[in-house]
């Protein structure tokens, strides 16, 4: 890896004076700095590459503990394997890796997240206008209750949960995996509300003396125009649902429900008394991690604004 | 035995939800259509709100008076019984209430120091979204993923980190399977995934810092460190409250990584010897593998005390802590 | 206006994505069970490889059926294929590793979607039918001509609680040997015979003690009997622990401590007091830490995090303990240690002693059609499953004449089993401790065999805290 360690002058460090050379002493705080910053970047990402040279190598080079820094023997073989993609013969080399069905859990977690994000947010939304923009009596009591579900743990309604999925025989199903996340979250509300109370009344006002309900004006005024910050939730909940991993653990026990992130737990568990198979374990890792991070690099400027925004409100 | 279930699950759940706002109790306000609109643009909500996050807050309230077990589902109700067992006689609730609150101690001081570190340098050096967003990238990862890179990364015999330390001739170390380590490390572990996160949120808080103020403290031939000390920390304490909250209030709630990531194999999690059984895996555990749904109850009902003990105090320090740029 | 379109359609097909799954994921009855029939809807291409696609409709009963070992599953398929041909009734097996096995199970009883019979284990019956989940089978027993006699002695009474019902009838059994890496052996110049007829005590090792001190190999290639042996720096073990202790050390300490004196419970099974107070049980625990300090036996840590039969199959420990269910993982083809077995070593008492264990199938309170799941259940713990499974030679089954024909499976395989079978014959077994509270008593105990044999504390103060704690939960 080489990195220019040439920052170019920000011009953040040196004050009015307008000097054209920093005092030695910055200088070397600045290439501290500098080094700092390079090594939590590298810190980051290294834990990734790593997974992918393990990935791309087999156990048995893993376990003769070769350190070198480029996988010792490269082949997708690890990655065709979690992805099913090998033939009968080739995978019987593989016994004892246990039943990972990575397309099943994949399919899992993109059904559950998608559905999630969906329905989360537009329920949210229009919870989020009601408070926003209408008067009813007890409104703020309402959002006050609402907020309070914030500082609830989620292991306290856990147990009592279970219960009710298991009441309403959902147990192992994939609504059940969703349902409790499906309709609202207190954070959901809140961040649209914020955003909801920011936008210019005028417009809005204007189509309701038109006649507009506020069902139309919801959908074709405020929708619209809160269009970033509701992608922004979007995309926010839909790290949060793949993230999810203690409701799902306790909700589906049944592998045909279960998705990436159980699976990928139970998949270190396989055998007792072995060690895990980790490069196909490192493998599935990082195709488990791979939506994210093509959902990241698509709205990753967003992102890192949106998490900047909580900070100073 | 049950018939197969309905295919929407809302519809069971609108079903299951015995209250609906009566109408004709709220008068519409004047000029405004008042709750018979409101209603529609609340119902899914309010339907959430109550079936997964009120009801369930009280009944798991009941539960913890009562012996509740998930397989047989019944019990009855047993009065103090559990929060006896808990206080009187159970070291291992201790034992998990210590654990945890060592594991937050920790991660509380290591991601707030990394994280002003990192705020500080961005703010100073770099504005670039690729530097921010590498950072947030651990963030957006799984807890589970995470958990399993640094299970692999930090293993005791093939663990890259080991061979790193070996060349220093140092090791090898046991991070997972050694009792004094393993608490550390899983705090260090949290920290590498919230540090760019956390930063990010100081950086927000730098951000609004008048840079004049720093100008002016160079005329006046201050040092670095000095405007660190007077102007940076005093106007940056609303924010530092606000992320003290959110990684005191997180860090209580850890769970995933210890699930995963400690026990070794087929040992239970929270191992070696207890020594990283958190208080969410006890009650996970007591709920789900001892059977004892009650207990595990009453247990968490003492940890939503301590976190309202906790966010009320920092309340205060959040107001004590309102800092005005004048 | 477009937007609006386009939000419609895409909640007409999140709708679509939602209904489609929750048909298509399963409940707990599964009379049309399409597993693995995808929908339309997020189609991923690949999925289970469940042969349950072909199952005709309606043709008898289908009875689902779980078990946790892999290595065994192909065999009871062929058993099911057997049974389904002469009775009609659908076999659908479903296998989970061991690490998710219960708690699956577990949320399956909670959910109403357990398995109709299932493999269980005797560490976790008795709090399965504490909660009232398993069907009693001895009704089922009486109408028909099973003869709980015809397996090796004992192992059809461990399912029977003190109230007289039975929950499994049993289908293999289990005995625990040394491993031998017979290269590392060689090397010092050990052979199996001097393996198989070494004594053993707590105080100074006894012939097994030496016996592991000269397998042990150190950076500078000096062997454990040599004064220069360097603890610190070992790069090959004597002797492997399997996994970790855990209250009742199946694999690990209980041939050793029983071979001292020491009996788990003051009865067995259902005793209402544990002896973790033994002072024979403290000394084989504290000679297993003792050793593990002097560099002879893997080191705790490294076991959690590799696994001992890792440790093993990689040179690291040149002999271990281990299950006969293990046999095939550990001679099999691929692997790069030739292996041979030998009885534990003879304790103090002048026995070699093993651990007796067996698995049975139970069947659950919600099976649909008990009559066909008993059917079942009959048919896996009869001869007819019974010779498949010895002919496969993936466990010793339970009745004599087929762990026969596993015995001559293995031998034709060129492996000596006798090591395992050894104890059957001698009668020098001893039964698994069965327990109302395991999952309790393993919580309480677990910990702090992990604390003593990481050298924090000694096995008397360790093992002693707590075994009032322990024998207040049997009592009560």
């Amino acid at each position: 890896m080489s990195t220019d360690t040439t920052p170019k002058a920000a011009g953040k460090l040196e004050g009015a004076a307008g000097d054209d050379s920093p005092a030695p002493a910055a200088r070397v705080g600045r290439v501290a700095a500098w080094t700092f910053l390079i090594f939590i970047i590298v810190i980051s990402i290294f834990p990734f590459y790593w997974a992918l040279r393990t990935g791309l190598s087999n156990n048995g080079v893993l376990l003769s503990g070769d350190g070198s820094f480029l996988p010792p023997d490269a082949s997708l073989i690890n990655f065709q394997r979690v992805l099913g993609l090998l033939s009968a013969e080739e995978a019987a080399e593989f016994r004892g890796t246990g039943s990972f069905d990575f397309g099943r859990a994949l399919r899992n977690s993109i059904i559950i997240a998608t559905c999630v994000t969906f329905f989360q947010v537009a329920f949210s939304a229009m919870a989020a206008y009601a408070f926003a923009r209408l008067k009813f009596t007890g409104r703020d009591k309402l959002f006050n209750l609402y907020l309070a579900g914030l500082m609830v743990p989620p292991i306290f309604v856990l147990i009592p949960n279970v219960i009710l999925i298991r009441d309403l025989n959902l147990l192992n199903t994939l609504p059940g995996v969703m349902a409790p996340f499906l309709l609202m979250t207190p954070f959901a509300v809140f961040f649209l509300r914020q955003f909801f109370l920011g936008i210019n009344r005028s417009i809005e006002e204007a189509a309701l003396l038109d006649g507009a309900g506020h069902g139309r004006t919801f959908f074709e005024i405020i929708l619209p125009m809160a269009a970033p910050q509701i992608t922004t939730l979007a995309v926010l909940t839909y790290v949060q649902s793949w993230n999810e991993y203690l409701w799902p653990l306790v909700v589906a026990g049944d592998p045909e429900v279960q998705p990436l992130t159980v699976a990928l737990g139970v998949f270190t568990t396989q055998q007792p008394g072995t060690s895990p198979d980790w490069s196909a374990l490192m493998a599935a890792t990082l195709l488990a991690a791979l939506p994210v991070l093509i959902l990241f690099a698509f709205t990753a400027r967003r992102l890192v604004d949106s998490i900047q925004f909580s900070g100073i409100k | 035995m049950s018939s197969t279930a309905p295919p929407a699950s809302e519809e069971a759940a609108i079903a299951a939800n015995p209250q609906k706002p009566k109408q004709s109790l709220f008068r519409a306000t004047q000029g405004d259509a008042g709750w018979r609109v409101a209603f529609w643009f609340l119902l899914p909500s309010l339907i959430g709100f109550l079936t997964f996050f009120l009801i369930p807050g009280l009944r798991g309230l009941y539960i913890a008076f009562t012996d509740w077990n998930l397989i047989a589902n019944s019990g009855s109700f047993i009065g103090l019984d559990n929060f006896e067992r808990l206080l009187n006689d159970d070291p291992q609730f201790w034992n998990s209430m210590r654990v945890t609150a060592w594991y937050v101690f920790l991660n509380i001081v290591s991601q707030t120091i990394l994280s002003v570190t990192i705020a500080v340098m961005m703010d100073r050096l770099t504005n670039s979204i690729f530097v921010r967003g590498v950072m947030l990238l651990p963030y957006l990862m799984p807890n589970v993923i995470v958990a399993l890179l640094w299970l692999w990364m930090l293993d005791g015999n093939l663990g890259v980190v080991n061979d790193f330390l070996g060349f220093f001739g140092i090791g090898p170390v046991n991070f997972f399977t050694d009792t004094t380590n393993v608490i550390p490390t899983i705090a260090g572990i949290n920290t590498w995934r919230h540090m760019g996160y956390t930063a990010l949120l100081i950086f927000a808080g730098l951000q609004t810092i008048p840079k004049g103020l720093y100008e002016a403290g160079a005329l006046d031939g201050s040092t670095e460190a000095q405007m660190f000390r007077s102007i940076t920390i005093p106007l940056l304490r609303p924010v530092l409250a606000l992320v003290l909250v959110l990684t005191i209030v997180g860090s209580f709630q850890v769970f995933d990584t210890v699930q995963v990531a400690t026990g070794g194999l087929s040992g239970q999690p929270g191992g070696p010897a207890n020594a990283s059984r958190v208080i969410y895996l006890y009650i996970f555990q007591n709920a789900f593998n001892f059977n004892d749904m009650g207990y595990a109850a009453a247990i968490s009902v003492v940890l939503v005390i301590l976190l309202l003990v906790v966010t009320v105090i920092q309340m205060r320090l959040l107001r004590a802590g309102e800092s005005d740029l004048a | 206006m477009n937007r609006m379109k386009y939000l419609r359609l895409l909640a007409v097909l999140a709708v679509l994505a939602m209904l489609a799954t929750a048909c298509n994921s399963r409940t707990g009855d599964d009379a049309d069970e399409a597993d693995g029939e995808d929908t339309a809807a997020a189609d991923s291409g690949d999925d289970a490889e469940d042969d349950g696609g072909d199952a005709p409709a309606g043709d008898g009963a289908t009875i689902e059926y779980w078990l946790w070992d892999a290595n065994q599953q192909p065999f009871y398929e062929e058993c099911a294929t057997a049974f389904t041909d002469e009775t009609g009734i659908n076999i659908e097996i479903s296998q989970f590793g061991w690490g998710d096995y219960w708690t699956n199970l577990t949320t399956s009883f909670a959910s109403d979607t357990a398995p109709d019979v299932f493999t269980n284990h005797l560490a976790r019956y008795p709090e399965q039918v504490e909660s009232g989940v398993l069907l009693p089978l001895n009704d089922f027993i009486d109408g028909s001509d099973v003869d709980t006699e015809q397996y090796f002695a004992g192992l059809a009474e461990l399912w029977v609680v003190p109230e007289g019902d039975r929950f499994g009838l049993p289908k293999d059994f289990d005995t625990v040997a040394l491993v031998l890496n017979t290269d590392a052996l060689e090397e010092a110049g050990l052979s199996t015979e001097d393996a198989a007829n070494l004594d053993w005590n707590p105080d100074d090792g006894g012939s097994f003690g030496e016996f592991i001190a000269q397998l042990s190999v150190d950076g500078n290639g000096n062997t454990g009997t040599s004064p220069d042996f360097d603890p610190s720096n070992v790069t090959q073990y004597g002797f492997g622990i399997e996994g970790p202790f855990g209250a009742f050390g199946q694999t690990t300490f209980s041939g050793f401590a029983v071979s001292n004196g020491y009996q788990a419970l003051n009865e067995n099974p259902f005793g209402d007091q544990a002896n973790f107070d033994s002072p024979e049980l403290h000394a084989t625990i504290q000679w297993f830490a003792d050793n593990i300090e002097a560099g002879f036996i893997t080191p705790i840590e490294d076991v959690e995090s590799l696994g001992g039969t890792t440790l093993f199959q990689n040179g690291t420990a040149a002999t271990m303990t281990n299950g006969s269910w293990m046999i095939n993982t550990l001679t099999g083809d691929e692997t790069e240690v030739p292996v041979e077995f030998a009885p534990l070593p003879e304790g103090p008492t002048g026995e070699s002693r093993s651990m007796f264990n067996g698995l049975a199938d139970s069947i659950t309170q919600s099976a649909e059609d008990p009559e066909a799941a008993w059917q079942w259940v009959e048919y896996l713990a009869s001869t007819a499953c019974q010779d498949v499974i010895g002919e496969a030679a993936v466990v010793f089954p339970a009745i004599p004449s087929s762990a026969e024909i596993a015995q001559n499976a293995h031998e034709s395989n060129g492996v000596d089993v006798s090591a395992f079978t050894s104890y059957v014959e001698n009668d020098t077994t001893f039964l698994f401790p069965i327990t109302d509270s395991a999952s309790q008593i393993e919580d309480i105990v677990g910990p702090v065999m992990q604390q003593i044999l990481r050298g924090e504390v000694s096995a008397a103060d360790g093992l002693g805290g707590v075994a009032d704690q322990v024998n207040s939960i049997l009592g009560s």
